[in-house]
Protein backbone atom coordinates (compact mmCIF):
# COMPACT_ATOMS: atom_id res chain seq x y z
CA UNK A 1 0.00 0.00 0.00
CA UNK A 2 3.05 2.61 1.09
CA UNK A 3 4.63 1.54 -2.22
CA UNK A 4 1.75 2.77 -4.42
CA UNK A 5 1.40 5.76 -2.26
CA UNK A 6 4.55 6.85 -3.06
CA UNK A 7 4.46 5.74 -6.94
CA UNK A 8 1.92 7.87 -7.46
CA UNK A 9 3.03 10.76 -5.45
CA UNK A 10 6.45 10.26 -8.07
CA UNK A 11 3.80 10.02 -10.75
CA UNK A 12 2.17 13.24 -9.89
CA UNK A 13 4.98 14.91 -9.67
CA UNK A 14 7.06 13.93 -12.54
CA UNK A 15 3.54 14.96 -15.01
CA UNK A 16 3.42 18.19 -13.42
CA UNK A 17 7.39 18.92 -14.03
CA UNK A 18 6.70 17.42 -18.46
CA UNK A 19 3.51 19.56 -17.99
CA UNK A 20 5.21 22.60 -17.05
CA UNK A 21 8.24 22.08 -19.58
CA UNK A 22 5.48 21.00 -22.36
CA UNK A 23 4.02 23.99 -21.98
CA UNK A 24 7.28 26.30 -22.66
CA UNK A 25 8.03 24.01 -25.90
CA UNK A 26 7.81 26.76 -28.66
CA UNK A 27 8.52 29.44 -27.06
CA UNK A 28 11.82 31.60 -27.34
CA UNK A 29 13.21 31.53 -23.90
CA UNK A 30 14.90 34.71 -24.97
CA UNK A 31 11.94 36.47 -26.00
CA UNK A 32 10.90 39.41 -23.66
CA UNK A 33 7.49 39.10 -22.27
CA UNK A 34 5.29 42.16 -23.29
CA UNK A 35 2.88 43.03 -20.12
CA UNK A 36 1.77 46.15 -21.35
CA UNK A 37 -1.00 45.26 -23.75
CA UNK A 38 -4.53 46.52 -22.82
CA UNK A 39 -2.69 48.92 -20.20
CA UNK A 40 -2.90 52.88 -20.46
CA UNK A 41 -0.01 54.09 -22.04
CA UNK A 42 2.46 56.20 -20.41
CA UNK A 43 1.85 59.81 -21.16
CA UNK A 44 4.87 61.76 -21.73
CA UNK A 45 5.99 65.28 -22.60
CA UNK A 46 9.35 65.80 -24.45
CA UNK A 47 11.64 68.18 -26.85
CA UNK A 48 11.02 67.65 -30.57
CA UNK A 49 13.84 67.09 -32.50
CA UNK A 50 12.44 68.10 -36.05
CA UNK A 51 11.29 71.27 -35.01
CA UNK A 52 10.64 73.67 -31.70
CA UNK A 53 8.24 72.66 -28.72
CA UNK A 54 7.35 69.59 -27.27
CA UNK A 55 5.35 66.29 -27.90
CA UNK A 56 2.65 65.50 -24.85
CA UNK A 57 1.08 61.95 -25.55
CA UNK A 58 -1.93 63.47 -23.64
CA UNK A 59 -3.12 65.67 -26.24
CA UNK A 60 -3.72 63.18 -28.36
CA UNK A 61 -5.85 61.04 -26.51
CA UNK A 62 -9.03 60.34 -28.37
CA UNK A 63 -6.74 59.89 -31.13
CA UNK A 64 -5.00 56.50 -32.71
CA UNK A 65 -1.47 56.68 -31.70
CA UNK A 66 1.65 55.09 -33.45
CA UNK A 67 4.64 55.46 -31.52
CA UNK A 68 7.71 54.17 -33.35
CA UNK A 69 11.56 53.40 -31.13
CA UNK A 70 14.03 54.10 -32.80
CA UNK A 71 17.73 54.90 -32.80
CA UNK A 72 20.09 56.01 -35.90
CA UNK A 73 22.79 53.34 -35.10
CA UNK A 74 20.00 50.47 -35.84
CA UNK A 75 20.17 49.22 -39.41
CA UNK A 76 16.60 47.70 -39.39
CA UNK A 77 15.34 51.23 -38.31
CA UNK A 78 16.74 52.74 -41.46
CA UNK A 79 15.45 50.16 -43.38
CA UNK A 80 11.50 50.25 -42.07
CA UNK A 81 11.79 54.51 -42.16
CA UNK A 82 10.33 54.54 -45.73
CA UNK A 83 7.49 52.62 -44.91
CA UNK A 84 6.59 54.80 -41.77
CA UNK A 85 7.10 57.94 -43.70
CA UNK A 86 4.56 56.27 -46.45
CA UNK A 87 2.48 55.34 -43.55
CA UNK A 88 2.06 58.70 -41.64
CA UNK A 89 0.78 60.42 -45.16
CA UNK A 90 -1.73 58.00 -45.96
CA UNK A 91 -2.95 57.68 -42.43
CA UNK A 92 -2.88 61.44 -42.32
CA UNK A 93 -5.90 62.03 -40.35
CA UNK A 94 -6.37 59.16 -39.22
CA UNK A 95 -3.90 58.12 -36.84
CA UNK A 96 -1.00 60.56 -35.37
CA UNK A 97 2.38 58.60 -35.66
CA UNK A 98 5.51 59.95 -33.26
CA UNK A 99 9.24 58.79 -33.60
CA UNK A 100 11.34 58.51 -29.85
CA UNK A 101 14.62 58.36 -30.70
CA UNK A 102 16.54 56.45 -27.57
CA UNK A 103 19.92 55.03 -26.73
CA UNK A 104 21.33 57.49 -28.80
CA UNK A 105 22.60 61.06 -28.86
CA UNK A 106 20.79 64.31 -29.54
CA UNK A 107 23.74 65.18 -31.98
CA UNK A 108 23.90 61.68 -33.83
CA UNK A 109 19.74 62.17 -34.25
CA UNK A 110 19.62 65.48 -35.51
CA UNK A 111 22.29 65.54 -38.51
CA UNK A 112 20.28 62.03 -39.20
CA UNK A 113 17.15 64.06 -39.48
CA UNK A 114 18.89 66.91 -41.19
CA UNK A 115 19.50 64.21 -43.76
CA UNK A 116 16.59 62.35 -44.20
CA UNK A 117 13.67 64.92 -43.28
CA UNK A 118 11.44 63.59 -41.26
CA UNK A 119 7.56 62.87 -42.40
CA UNK A 120 6.18 63.01 -38.93
CA UNK A 121 7.28 64.36 -35.44
CA UNK A 122 10.44 62.81 -34.03
CA UNK A 123 11.38 63.64 -30.29
CA UNK A 124 14.21 62.42 -28.28
CA UNK A 125 14.27 60.55 -25.20
CA UNK A 126 17.80 61.41 -23.51
CA UNK A 127 17.58 58.96 -20.63
CA UNK A 128 15.55 56.45 -22.13
CA UNK A 129 13.04 56.73 -19.37
CA UNK A 130 10.16 56.73 -21.41
CA UNK A 131 11.55 53.55 -23.35
CA UNK A 132 11.58 51.71 -20.01
CA UNK A 133 7.91 53.21 -19.16
CA UNK A 134 7.14 51.36 -22.63
CA UNK A 135 9.28 48.51 -21.33
CA UNK A 136 10.88 48.65 -24.87
CA UNK A 137 13.57 45.72 -25.12
CA UNK A 138 14.60 46.44 -28.58
CA UNK A 139 14.58 48.04 -31.25
CA UNK A 140 12.82 48.83 -33.51
CA UNK A 141 9.83 48.74 -31.96
CA UNK A 142 6.49 50.16 -32.70
CA UNK A 143 3.39 51.03 -30.36
CA UNK A 144 -0.40 50.84 -31.42
CA UNK A 145 -2.20 52.72 -28.99
CA UNK A 146 -6.28 53.25 -29.03
CA UNK A 147 -7.98 56.12 -29.25
CA UNK A 148 -9.06 55.39 -25.48
CA UNK A 149 -5.35 55.68 -24.99
CA UNK A 150 -4.75 51.86 -24.23
CA UNK A 151 -1.76 49.94 -25.49
CA UNK A 152 -3.21 47.87 -28.07
CA UNK A 153 -0.25 46.04 -29.62
CA UNK A 154 3.84 46.26 -30.03
CA UNK A 155 5.54 45.11 -33.47
CA UNK A 156 8.94 44.29 -32.61
CA UNK A 157 10.14 43.45 -36.51
CA UNK A 158 10.96 46.58 -39.08
CA UNK A 159 8.17 46.80 -41.28
CA UNK A 160 9.43 45.90 -44.41
CA UNK A 161 6.22 46.84 -47.10
CA UNK A 162 3.03 49.04 -46.94
CA UNK A 163 0.76 45.88 -46.42
CA UNK A 164 3.06 44.16 -43.36
CA UNK A 165 2.11 48.06 -42.18
CA UNK A 166 -1.60 48.19 -42.70
CA UNK A 167 -2.40 44.46 -41.24
CA UNK A 168 -0.73 46.31 -37.78
CA UNK A 169 -2.77 49.33 -37.53
CA UNK A 170 -6.13 48.23 -38.15
CA UNK A 171 -6.91 47.26 -34.82
CA UNK A 172 -6.45 50.42 -33.64
CA UNK A 173 -8.39 52.46 -36.72
CA UNK A 174 -11.96 50.82 -35.29
CA UNK B 1 43.73 54.76 -40.96
CA UNK B 2 42.55 50.91 -41.23
CA UNK B 3 42.16 51.74 -36.91
CA UNK B 4 40.09 54.82 -38.52
CA UNK B 5 38.04 52.88 -40.71
CA UNK B 6 37.43 49.69 -38.70
CA UNK B 7 36.49 52.04 -35.99
CA UNK B 8 33.93 53.73 -38.20
CA UNK B 9 32.42 50.39 -39.64
CA UNK B 10 32.21 48.37 -36.13
CA UNK B 11 31.22 51.25 -34.55
CA UNK B 12 27.79 50.88 -36.43
CA UNK B 13 24.75 48.85 -34.66
CA UNK B 14 25.70 49.69 -31.52
CA UNK B 15 24.40 52.17 -28.75
CA UNK B 16 26.45 54.73 -27.95
CA UNK B 17 27.93 54.78 -24.73
CA UNK B 18 26.15 56.67 -22.09
CA UNK B 19 26.70 58.06 -18.27
CA UNK B 20 24.01 56.53 -15.63
CA UNK B 21 22.04 59.37 -13.56
CA UNK B 22 24.64 60.52 -10.44
CA UNK B 23 24.11 58.11 -7.51
CA UNK B 24 22.42 58.77 -4.70
CA UNK B 25 23.77 59.46 -0.76
CA UNK B 26 25.48 55.64 0.46
CA UNK B 27 22.26 54.45 1.86
CA UNK B 28 20.07 55.13 -0.68
CA UNK B 29 22.42 53.90 -3.36
CA UNK B 30 23.27 51.36 -1.63
CA UNK B 31 19.65 50.06 -1.75
CA UNK B 32 19.32 51.14 -5.69
CA UNK B 33 21.97 48.13 -6.44
CA UNK B 34 20.56 46.15 -3.84
CA UNK B 35 17.77 46.50 -5.72
CA UNK B 36 19.05 46.29 -9.31
CA UNK B 37 20.84 42.90 -8.53
CA UNK B 38 17.23 41.34 -8.20
CA UNK B 39 16.34 42.56 -11.70
CA UNK B 40 17.07 41.60 -15.04
CA UNK B 41 18.33 43.51 -17.94
CA UNK B 42 15.92 43.30 -21.03
CA UNK B 43 18.64 43.19 -23.77
CA UNK B 44 21.15 40.99 -22.16
CA UNK B 45 21.39 36.91 -20.95
CA UNK B 46 20.65 36.41 -17.82
CA UNK B 47 22.10 39.64 -16.23
CA UNK B 48 21.10 41.82 -13.71
CA UNK B 49 20.93 46.06 -14.30
CA UNK B 50 23.38 46.27 -11.55
CA UNK B 51 25.98 44.05 -13.14
CA UNK B 52 25.02 44.82 -17.15
CA UNK B 53 27.02 47.41 -18.79
CA UNK B 54 24.21 47.70 -21.54
CA UNK B 55 23.00 51.03 -21.83
CA UNK B 56 19.71 50.00 -21.63
CA UNK B 57 20.45 48.31 -17.96
CA UNK B 58 21.42 51.78 -17.26
CA UNK B 59 18.29 53.12 -17.94
CA UNK B 60 16.55 50.73 -16.20
CA UNK B 61 18.58 51.17 -13.06
CA UNK B 62 18.18 55.23 -13.24
CA UNK B 63 14.62 54.04 -13.19
CA UNK B 64 15.34 52.28 -10.02
CA UNK B 65 17.18 55.67 -8.81
CA UNK B 66 14.61 57.62 -9.63
CA UNK B 67 11.98 55.55 -7.87
CA UNK B 68 14.29 55.05 -4.66
CA UNK B 69 14.25 58.96 -4.38
CA UNK B 70 10.96 59.14 -4.87
CA UNK B 71 10.77 56.59 -1.62
CA UNK B 72 8.76 53.76 -3.10
CA UNK B 73 9.36 50.92 -1.04
CA UNK B 74 11.50 47.95 -2.61
CA UNK B 75 8.54 45.67 -3.40
CA UNK B 76 6.79 48.96 -5.30
CA UNK B 77 10.38 49.38 -7.53
CA UNK B 78 9.38 45.41 -8.08
CA UNK B 79 5.70 45.50 -8.90
CA UNK B 80 6.55 48.36 -11.46
CA UNK B 81 9.20 46.08 -13.77
CA UNK B 82 7.26 43.21 -13.09
CA UNK B 83 4.25 45.00 -14.54
CA UNK B 84 5.81 45.78 -17.77
CA UNK B 85 8.37 42.37 -18.19
CA UNK B 86 6.15 39.89 -16.17
CA UNK B 87 7.86 37.57 -13.50
CA UNK B 88 10.81 37.08 -16.45
CA UNK B 89 11.70 40.50 -14.81
CA UNK B 90 13.25 38.86 -11.21
CA UNK B 91 16.38 37.45 -11.34
CA UNK B 92 14.92 34.97 -8.71
CA UNK B 93 11.04 33.96 -9.63
CA UNK B 94 8.67 34.25 -7.15
CA UNK B 95 8.37 31.32 -4.53
CA UNK B 96 3.79 30.98 -5.13
CA UNK B 97 1.73 29.34 -7.62
CA UNK B 98 3.42 27.26 -10.30
CA UNK B 99 6.68 28.38 -9.88
CA UNK B 100 6.44 27.22 -6.06
CA UNK B 101 5.79 23.71 -7.99
CA UNK B 102 8.95 23.67 -9.75
CA UNK B 103 10.98 24.98 -6.61
CA UNK B 104 9.50 22.17 -4.53
CA UNK B 105 9.45 19.44 -7.67
CA UNK B 106 13.19 18.12 -7.63
CA UNK B 107 13.40 17.94 -3.75
CA UNK B 108 9.74 16.60 -3.60
CA UNK B 109 11.56 13.34 -6.44
CA UNK B 110 14.50 13.45 -4.73
CA UNK B 111 12.67 12.31 -1.00
CA UNK B 112 10.19 9.82 -2.46
CA UNK B 113 13.16 8.31 -4.78
CA UNK B 114 15.24 7.70 -1.71
CA UNK B 115 11.96 6.82 0.34
CA UNK B 116 11.34 3.96 -2.82
CA UNK B 117 14.59 2.74 -2.47
CA UNK B 118 14.75 2.30 0.88
CA UNK B 119 11.81 0.65 1.32
CA UNK B 120 13.29 -1.57 -1.55
CA UNK B 121 16.08 -2.32 0.19
CA UNK B 122 15.01 -3.56 3.01
CA UNK B 123 15.28 -6.74 3.91
CA UNK B 124 11.84 -8.49 5.51
CA UNK B 125 12.32 -9.84 9.21
CA UNK B 126 13.11 -13.30 9.98
CA UNK B 127 10.17 -14.92 10.63
CA UNK B 128 10.03 -16.02 14.47
CA UNK B 129 10.29 -20.24 14.61
CA UNK B 130 7.03 -21.92 15.54
CA UNK B 131 6.78 -25.36 17.36
CA UNK B 132 3.13 -25.44 17.09
CA UNK B 133 1.77 -27.43 13.93
CA UNK B 134 0.06 -25.96 10.99
CA UNK B 135 -3.68 -25.66 11.63
CA UNK B 136 -4.58 -26.92 8.38
CA UNK B 137 -2.46 -29.73 6.86
CA UNK B 138 -2.49 -31.64 3.76
CA UNK B 139 -5.14 -34.68 3.92
CA UNK B 140 -2.40 -36.63 2.31
CA UNK B 141 0.38 -35.69 4.20
CA UNK B 142 -1.28 -35.91 7.42
CA UNK B 143 -2.41 -39.56 5.79
CA UNK B 144 1.55 -40.01 5.28
CA UNK B 145 1.93 -38.91 8.92
CA UNK B 146 -0.35 -41.28 10.25
CA UNK B 147 1.16 -44.32 8.27
CA UNK B 148 4.80 -43.67 9.66
CA UNK B 149 3.61 -43.29 13.28
CA UNK B 150 2.00 -46.89 13.15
Amino acid sequence: MKRIVAVIAALSVVLFVVYVMASGFGNDPHAVPFMMKGKPAPLFSIKRLDQEGTINLKDYLGQPVVLNFWATWCGPCKMEQPVLDWAANAYRGKAVFIGIVFEDTEQNTRSFLQQTGAAYPQVFDPKSTVAVDYAVSGVPETYFINRQGIIVKKYIYPFGSPDEFNDQIREILE
Amino acid sequence: MIALVLSLVLSQGYAPARQGQDPLDHDREMRVQAIGKQLRCAVCQGVSIADSPASMARAQLDKVRELVAEGKSEQEIYDYFVERYGEWALMEPKKTGVTLGLWLAPVLLLVLGVLLIISSTKKPAPAAPTTEAPAAEDDYLAKVRADLEK
